[in-house]
């Protein structure tokens, strides 16, 4: 190891489910030592390779751009392979998902609801020949949009997704992309007033922790003035 | 050269959830009013209409209850942040919108300026 580089041992607890032989989930702790800035993701793989073999986590991608490692540290949803290491830390899966088994969600339910709202442009007429001219900067605001990770990092911080009837942060964002969007004619406004927009309590948890620096409470925000407003 | 990503290392986990700061403050100040409120018009029915008979009446605790510093302070700040904070909120779906974490400081510290005038009045000051 390059002698430049400082060190660190982690105390991880980490959340243990195995639903063949536990009733509720449990925290077994390990020590990983490794570089000062290796990011969570590091340890929990540390652990699976050296200390506990059957440790059922997800990743991919490994640099931000999937979602799939998304996990609560220390009560903070974040994505693993971002998230620096902290001495001590409390790895939990993300709720409120139903859990499959330790570090990984049941993302059934969550899927349902992307594919339930149609979230791909729908038109009131066949299309014809070029498509519809998109101004530069509302391209550029939908590019941005788009590129949520479905992590559900925002979904799990939400106050108001744990409190009532409000499908998540997440869902608004990917409305709101299609409310903009030239070539949808769907009633989005109405989509998101039943999967809870007026519930949101405007906190902003979503924006402050938002992976991919996205804004799902401004998507809520705007959402909210074209219903006072109309749109 | 290496690839620069947009994001390498967050330390959000270590962070104050401002937001959850602000939510919890606007519902803990809210309960206050609401519970202070209460207090006051059952305090003020029974003193002047004698449901509970003279002695409750003539109970200048009562009154004197209400006149406490802290209670004011934390009134003062209650109704303040409670107020601003939803305004906050209400300017917010309007299209006016404020950075979370400026907007508790602005409207944390401005309640407490109340709260601390009401504390000040009491020392004489």
């Amino acid at each position: 190891m390059n002698a430049m580089l400082k060190t660190i041992t982690v105390k991880a607890e980490v959340s243990r489910f195995n639903p063949e032989t536990d009733e509720k989930a449990h925290f077994e702790t390990f020590e990983v030592t490794g570089i000062e800035n290796m990011r969570v993701l590091d340890v929990i793989r540390s652990i699976y390779e050296h200390q506990a073999p059957d440790l059922a986590y997800q990743f991919a991608c490994r640099i931000g751009r999937c979602g799939t490692c998304a996990v609560k540290v220390n009560g903070v949803p974040v994505l693993a392979c971002q998230e620096t290491c902290k001495p001590e830390m409390r790895i939990e899966p993300l709720t409120p998902f139903p859990v499959l088994r330790d570090l990984v969600i049941d993302r059934t339910e969550v899927e349902e609801r992307y594919a339930n709202l149609a979230l791909v442009p729908h038109r009131d007429h066949e299309h014809e020949g070029q498509p519809e001219a998109v101004a530069p900067d509302l391209a550029h605001e939908i590019c941005r949009l788009d590129s949520c990770l479905a992590c559900m990092v925002c979904v799990s911080a939400c106050p108001a997704v744990e409190e009532r009837a409000f499908d998540g942060p997440a869902f608004m964002l990917k409305l709101r992309q299609l409310a903009i969007h030239p070539a949808d004619n769907m009633d989005r406004l109405s989509q998101a007033k039943e999967g809870g927009l007026v519930e949101c309590f405007g906190c902003d948890l979503c924006t402050q922790l938002c992976p991919a620096d996205l804004s799902p409470a401004q998507a809520i925000r705007d959402f909210r003035n074209d219903l006072l407003f109309g749109r | 050269m290496a690839a620069i990503l947009p994001r390498n290392s967050t330390r959000q986990a270590d962070a104050l959830r401002y937001g959850n700061i602000a939510r919890l403050t606007n519902r803990i100040t809210g309960v206050v009013i609401v519970g202070f409120v209460t207090v006051h018009v059952l305090v003020q029915a029974m003193v002047h209409s004698g449901w509970f008979g003279e002695a409750v009446a003539r109970s200048q605790f009562l009154l004197d209850l209400q006149q406490v510093p802290l209670v004011h302070a934390i009134l003062f700040f209650s109704i303040a942040f409670h107020t601003l904070w939803g305004m906050k909120l209400f300017l917010g779906d309007l299209g006016y919108v404020y950075h979370y974490k400026t907007s508790l400081f602005v409207v944390g510290g401005i309640a407490s300026l109340f709260a601390l005038r009401e504390a000040l009045r009491y020392v004489g000051l």
